[in-house]
């Protein structure tokens, strides 16, 4: 990672439009614009906001038999059974049930071929596709052809149905394909951001006339990696590098719920016996959210206590909330920690009383059958 | 009163009577984006040039302030502990963080004038 930030194709727009940029898992990105994180965060939660997010692994893997069964080795869904123009949210796993990345699997056809669609971290592109072209050899990568957008917030049905032709029947993670332009684009209602919202995987040449019809609605606004960290974070979304890593599994980050349970049994999967011994046992670190009694920030890193000095745990994500005008973080404490007991954080070397917060911190706003769920 | 120097840690200072006042330059709060919470230093303490005497934190990341030169802490703006934004809309005037006796008018003759400062930042 030594080697120079890259460009997306779209940053002399994004600096156009008042973008300042940073380098980000080897990409330069926009972090915000000239209005700031806290005002596009509340766009995107009263309105909508779009977000490039064109750094983000995107690869296409034909729906083969062969090449399903040794993903399977990875991923803890039933590769087989997936359902046409259904997304999920899934991991790949070492040996050990630790997490190498998490992703996002949709099963799509495109010009009647059916792929597999996979949407992975920028910052783990590396270790993702040495498994992925080890299962599929012909993978396809599709990232330095086609743009990856998020459209989010309550209003993105209404801004994107202007541009391109979405059902209304369509619910949160479904995925189709669309056309903008006379260009192939892959439509998911989804995002990162607890919100409605809509992701957009289109072809470069298109890419900026996209984005400036959507701009076009006088409710939306460019949003930076900022507020996609700040609005994640209040909606209990885990981030790869902090909530995620090798060495905790999707169990102990909360995420069970993403795992298929008969995978659990099929040795062919990495890390089975750990995960079910896991869940039998249930003897493991426990994520938690966590919120400042009073107006210090909770940052990446710091340390937890018990009310006897004993360290218990670690934050591994923290902000300021715009939506609770507080501190908020996800961190991990050890199994042992009875909850119902204080827990301090230690802030510039003085402890601090932190309260739990159930996640997420904001409700989620997903669509189902045209209604809100969570 | 005098003109404004400031620092390499992008601290601005003005002198009045051997009162420092001192807060963030503007350059700093537009690179800090929203700030939300500052820990003002407390009242009394006397400290050296380059000592971390308070924090201010933006939705990102928390980012020390230090003491530009020798001095006692004589008053702090508390309008920042309801409203830290006030640094972001006018940082080098209503946004001021704190003032100090100071105890040695040389160390205030070595900071950068405006002029120097800009060229700093072009660097």
């Amino acid at each position: 990672m030594n080697q120079l930030p890259i460009d997306i194709p779209l940053k002399n727009f994004h600096q156009n439009n008042g973008a300042k940029i940073l380098p980000f898992a080897g990409f330069n990105m926009p972090i915000n614009y000239k209005t700031g994180i806290i005002n596009e965060h509340k766009n995107v939660r009263n309105h909508s906001g779009i977000f490039d997010v064109s750094h983000m692994g995107q690869i296409l893997i034909e729906n083969n038999e062969s090449y399903l069964h040794k993903l399977e080795k990875y991923i803890p869904l039933q590769l087989k059974k997936l359902i046409k123009n259904r997304s999920h949210y899934s991991f790949l796993l070492n040996k050990d049930g630790g997490v190498i990345d998490d992703l996002i699997i949709s099963n799509i056809d495109i010009k009647d071929k059916s792929y597999l669609y996979i949407v992975y971290n920028a910052s783990r592109k590396k270790e993702d596709e040495e498994i992925f072209v080890s299962c599929a050899p012909n993978a396809e990568k599709i990232y330095n052809k086609n743009c990856l957008f998020a459209i989010q917030g309550p209003d993105s049905i209404n801004v994107l149905k202007n541009i391109i032709d979405i059902p209304n029947n369509m619910n949160f993670f479904d995925i189709l394909i669309s056309k903008y332009n006379n260009n192939v684009i892959i439509v998911s209602r989804s995002g990162y951001t607890g919100e409605d919202g809509f992701e957009l995987s289109i072809p470069n040449e298109s890419a900026e006339n996209l984005i400036t019809d959507l701009l076009k609605n006088k409710n939306t606004m460019l949003c930076g990696l900022g507020s996609r960290d700040s609005l994640r974070l209040e909606a209990g979304l885990s981030l790869y590098g902090h909530e995620l890593n090798e060495n905790i599994t999707p169990i102990e980050a909360g995420l069970l719920w993403a795992l298929d349970k008969e995978r659990l049994e099929d040795k062919h999967l990495n890390g089975n016996k750990v995960l079910s011994d896991q869940l039998k046992n249930k003897l493991y670190n426990k994520k938690i959210g966590l919120i400042s009694s009073n107006k210090s920030m909770l940052r990446d890193g710091m340390t937890l206590f018990d009310n006897n000095n004993n360290q218990i745990g670690k934050i591994t994500s923290g902000c300021f909330s715009p939506n609770l005008n507080k501190s908020i973080a996800i961190g991990y404490i050890k199994s042992e920690h009875n909850i119902d007991n204080p827990i301090f954080c230690e802030i510039r070397k003085k402890l601090e009383l932190v309260k739990i917060n159930n996640l997420p911190f904001v409700k989620k706003n997903y669509k189902k059958n045209g209604s809100t769920y969570e | 009163m005098s003109e404004k120097k400031y620092t390499k840690d992008h601290e601005w200072v003005s002198i009045e009577n051997k009162i420092a006042t001192i807060g963030i330059s503007n350059h700093a709060q537009e690179s800090l984006g929203d700030i939300v919470f500052i820990e003002l230093p407390s009242v009394g303490n006397s400290v050296k040039a380059k000592d971390e005497i308070c924090v201010v934190e933006s939705v990102k990341a928390a980012s020390d302030i230090y003491a530009p030169i020798d001095g006692e802490i004589i008053e702090v703006n508390n309008n920042l502990e309801n409203d830290a934004a006030i640094i972001n809309q006018d940082a080098e005037n209503e946004g001021w963080i704190f003032k100090m006796k100071i105890y040695d008018s040389n160390q205030y003759s070595d900071l950068m004038s405006q002029d120097e400062y800009k060229q700093f930042l072009e660097q």
